[in-house]
């Protein structure tokens, strides 16, 4: 069911000040594979998914993308080797429409003098953003909508369909069923079954524990800056996942895979 | 292929949304069009007749030209989310430097005059061009390098900048050649028309610029950067640079503004600028711009600065009812809070 | 008219001679140099800069240090009281005070008197001026009148005719603006009564501004026989509406404040005249009283000394417009 490794960080570190964020952490990831990454807050999951989206650099450690070595010094970096990364809360511009969204940072431009001075091809982006979040299973409201007319449920399923229907490797959503009722929660985590199909490697962070056992293959487990625990989901319930994150259950530390 | 099909009715809807949005975007031009005729009729009345005549017009577009180019930068950078309170300071800044070179260096005064001053008018446009993106760039690096709020970098420069514009003159202006002969005469026919050269090429600047901006990766990433910051630096985009690039038009703008004036006057003076940026701001946001950033457009706001100097020079006209100078400060004062409302429940309702 | 003028500078040259006697006969003791603070309106003001010449020219030739502070750009109470509180502190001998506000400055006038600084106001003064040792001023309301002269020769004026005029102010509170405004009145109705003042405006200190509001009038009233600048930025701002309509020399343009800029428009024929201060005399004086009064209490004859403006005129000898053209201060 899933692929080859795809994106691998080994014994990461990462200190601010004196604080340690991260401290030797390595996980991996595979084609075709949802992994749950879970923790109390300050546990370092934040800043697991900084260092992996390329908004932070680590201390120490190193990364492998397709088995290649590599380091980020921008997430634009990440983004154009294929990693892509839904922060909690923050993926749309609300004033700007859907296909604007959708191809921000990455817009098809005019042909020609035009196109030289940064003209975009605003029809032609509204036609592909429409066709792409369409391939990803959203029901896609009109292209030149602007995001703050939609619900939030719409909004998330832009703002995941955007990030997958752009990634080719790697997906990383940040608590994306935050906030979200029942139904639009499920749409979304339809999502994330197609882009696991689609054969990316998914992480998804989530403090709503079923959509954790729902979803993903895999639960990688932080606690104080170090992964506790690595298993496939089906090792885990309701209960012994919170036993094992808030630490009353005793975990010694397994390599995944 | 049932893809297809979708994809047309997908299509439909958006022709529906698009002329649903266009009606709203266009409410809001057309309110301030038709709000711009009643006005013009209104004072032409009061005026006995004298408002809509070339020559008061021609006045109307003087002021409009220098404060449309403050106006202009200023949409962009309140449509990041920010502020240019600097820009006032700038003109008057860039118009002294270029009456600095014209006393000092250049030793022009008034005996150069008709086709033989436009050179020293070009050295000038680009003087005052310079000084304007030299200000923005320092904006810029208040802003990007040590991460002070624009409001207060951008008034750091503007006390900074109008300090210099008076070390520089003596707190006097410098005149250099002011009697230029640009041999355009602007006539239809016999028709004159109520514009300059200054005014139309004004008028170029804001319809390349309004291009831009809505048109463009630079104008797309300005309205992105004001929407959503921490999404736009999520899309590889970075928001220094676009900061940068954004108070760089702001300060370029405002030297041109400077420039403006100093053809205007014939000379360069610490007072040029002085209070500008009040009205720049006003202009911008009588014309729909959000100080809350996101929002704005430029054709909006080339309607509210006319319609902030109709209303200025109008006043002036009125001879059925005299309007005394400290009333017609109330009644423009009232007349911006009063767009500015309008606007406010047109977003609320428009935009729900 | 004449004889007023000749009074008042008769009186002022008496000030000055007695000062000059006074400081003259003071021996000079090298140990304790005097310090001498001015506190003025707003650095910005050509009016300042020109004020700045002399009494750095005066500094320099008594042989005092001179702290000379103000803000850079506002002409205002709330900036210039902390000014004073500060120059206090630094106990000067004596503080020349160019009050914005009569009520406004008086505790921080009055603050320093306590404090045994010699206190001389300069072209504006506090309400209560019974412990200052000197005011001197221009006089704003004879330079308001001697522009309704220039104007009423410029378009000749005769009995029975009618005229009509327009006033460009910066504010309706600048003082300055005031006492022109009414002396300019006063003239009008006194000896002019067929001239009609139509309309005034404000240009809050922005030539741009002025230049448009005279745009306007010129098309507002087509039969205008002249213009009243009140002050430098409304003279530039007129001058350049009169150019840009091909007016010049048609309508009578006075204005105010001899910038060099606007000295070399009375040549080119715009300005009918330029009325003129004379900062510079004024610093001078009021630190040349000063040093007379620390160094031994020699009170000027007259407390108030009134300085005349002139009014500067295509006739006017070229020695006498370089004499009262504004210097920029180093």
């Amino acid at each position: 069911m899933t692929g080859e490794v795809i994106y691998e960080i080994k014994n990461a570190s990462k200190r601010y000040g004196s604080v340690v964020a991260l401290d030797g952490a390595s996980l991996k990831i595979h084609a075709g594979e949802v992994v749950g990454l879970v923790g109390d807050n300050g546990a370092g999951k934040s800043t697991l998914v900084k260092v992996l989206s390329g908004a932070h650099q680590p201390d120490g450690g190193q990364m492998f993308l397709d088995g290649k070595e590599v380091r980020w010094d921008s997430p634009r970096q990440a983004l154009e080797s294929g990693v892509e990364t839904l922060y909690q809360d923050s993926g749309l511009a609300p004033h700007l429409t859907v296909s604007q969204n959708v191809f921000l940072g990455r817009e098809i431009t005019m042909k020609g003098i035009l196109g030289w001075f940064g003209f975009l091809n605003k029809k032609k982006m509204e036609y592909d953003a429409h066709r792409d979040l369409e391939a990803v299973g959203i029901a896609v409201p009109a292209s030149n909508r602007a995001v703050s007319q939609l619900s939030g449920g719409q909004r998330q399923a832009v703002a995941i369909g955007r990030a997958v229907a752009w990634a080719k490797k790697v997906i990383i959503l940040d608590e994306p069923t935050n906030h979200l009722g029942a139904r639009q929660a499920g749409e979304v985590l339809n999502i994330i079954r197609n882009a696991k199909a689609k054969g990316l490697g998914v992480i998804f962070i989530s403090h709503t524990l079923p959509h954790v056992l729902e979803v993903t293959d895999r639960i990688v487990v932080l606690r104080l800056g170090r992964i506790v625990k690595d298993a496939p989901t089906s090792e885990f319930n309701g209960d012994t996942l919170i036993g094992t994150i808030t630490g009353t259950i005793q975990t010694i530390k397994v390599e995944g895979d | 292929m049932s893809d297809s099909k979708q994809a047309t009715a997908g299509i439909k809807e958006q022709a529906a949304w698009r002329s649903k949005a266009n009606s709203l975007l266009q409410n809001q031009t057309v309110l301030l069009a038709v709000t711009l005729l009643a006005l013009g009729l209104f004072f032409n009345w009061g005026s006995g007749g004298m408002f809509l005549d070339l020559g008061t017009l021609g006045t109307v577009l003087d002021d409009w030209g220098a404060y449309i180019l403050l106006a202009v930068g200023m949409t962009f950078v309140v449509i990041t989310g920010g502020i240019d309170l600097s820009v006032g300071s700038t003109v008057s800044l860039s118009s002294v430097v270029a009456g600095w070179v014209m006393v000092g260096p250049m030793h022009a005064d008034l005996s150069i005059t008709g086709s033989a001053a436009n050179p020293y008018l070009l050295l000038a446009t680009f003087i005052c061009l310079g000084v304007g993106l030299l200000v923005g760039a320092v904006n810029a690096f208040l802003i990007n390098v040590f991460k002070i709020v624009p409001f207060i970098a951008t008034l750091a420069t503007m006390g900074a900048a109008a300090g210099m514009a008076i070390i520089i003159s003596g707190g006097m202006p410098l005149q250099g050649p002011n009697n230029f002969d640009l041999g355009l005469d602007w006539k239809i026919g016999d028709f004159q028309l109520p514009i300059s050269t200054t005014v139309a090429v004004v008028m170029v600047i804001t319809i390349i610029a309004g291009l831009f901006l809505h048109k463009s990766r630079f104008g797309l990433y300005t309205y992105a950067l004001g929407s959503n910051a921490f999404a736009t630096r999520g899309a590889g985009i970075s928001p220094e640079k676009q900061i940068l690039k954004v108070y760089l038009l702001s300060g370029g703008m405002a030297g041109l503004a400077g420039a403006y004036a100093y053809i205007r006057l014939g000379a360069g003076s610490p007072s040029n600028g002085m209070g500008m940026e009040l009205y720049a701001i006003a202009a911008t946001v009588i014309g729909g711009a959000s100080l809350m950033g996101g929002v704005g457009r430029i054709f909006a706001v080339a309607l509210g600065t006319l319609v902030l100097f109709v209303v200025q020079s109008g006043l002036l006209m009125m001879q059925v009812v005299e309007v005394s100078p400290d009333l017609k400060q109330v009644i423009v004062a009232i007349l911006i809070a009063a767009a500015v409302a309008v606007q406010t429940l047109q977003n609320k309702n428009g935009r729900r | 008219m004449k004889r007023t003028t000749r009074v008042v500078a008769a009186t002022a040259a008496a000030a000055l001679a007695l000062a000059g006697v006074a400081a003259a006969t003071t021996p000079a003791t090298a140990a304790s140099k005097l310090k001498i603070a001015f506190v003025m309106g707003a650095e910005s003001d050509p009016f300042f800069q020109a004020m700045k010449v002399g009494a750095q020219a005066e500094a320099t030739a008594e042989n005092v240090d001179l702290i000379w502070q103000g803000d850079a750009s506002h002409y205002d109470v709330a900036t210039e009281v902390p000014i004073v509180e500060n120059v206090i502190a630094q106990k000067p001998d004596g503080l020349v005070l160019i009050p914005t506000d009569p009520t406004g400055l008086q505790a921080a006038n009055d603050k320093a008197i306590a404090a045994g600084i010699a206190v001389a106001n300069v072209d504006t003064h506090v309400g209560d001026l019974s412990k200052v040792i000197t005011f001197i001023t221009g006089d704003n309301g004879d330079g308001g009148a001697k522009a309704a002269d220039a104007i009423a020769a410029k378009i000749g004026y005769k009995k029975g005719g009618s005229y009509q005029v327009v006033v460009g102010l910066t504010s309706a509170t600048a003082t300055t603006n005031v006492g022109r405004l009414n002396g300019f009145k006063a003239q009008v109705a006194k000896k002019y009564p067929g001239i009609v003042i139509k309309d005034v405006a404000y240009s809050a200190s922005n030539p741009q501004t002025a230049n448009s509001n005279v745009k306007n009038w010129l098309a507002k009233y087509p039969k205008l026989n002249g213009i009243f600048a009140i002050d430098g930025t409304n003279a530039s701002g007129a001058a350049a509406a009169l150019q840009a309509k091909h007016l010049t020399g048609k309508i009578a343009l006075v204005g105010y404040d001899a910038y060099p800029a606007n000295v070399a428009l009375i040549k080119a024929g715009v300005f009918t005249a330029l009325i003129a201060q004379d900062p510079a005399a004024e610093a001078r004086l009021a630190i040349k009283t000063l040093v007379a009064y620390i160094q031994n209490k020699t009170k000027p004859a007259k407390r108030d000394v009134v300085i005349p403006n002139v009014a500067l005129t295509a006739k006017t000898s070229s020695a006498d417009l370089a004499k009262y053209t504004y210097v920029a201060s180093k």
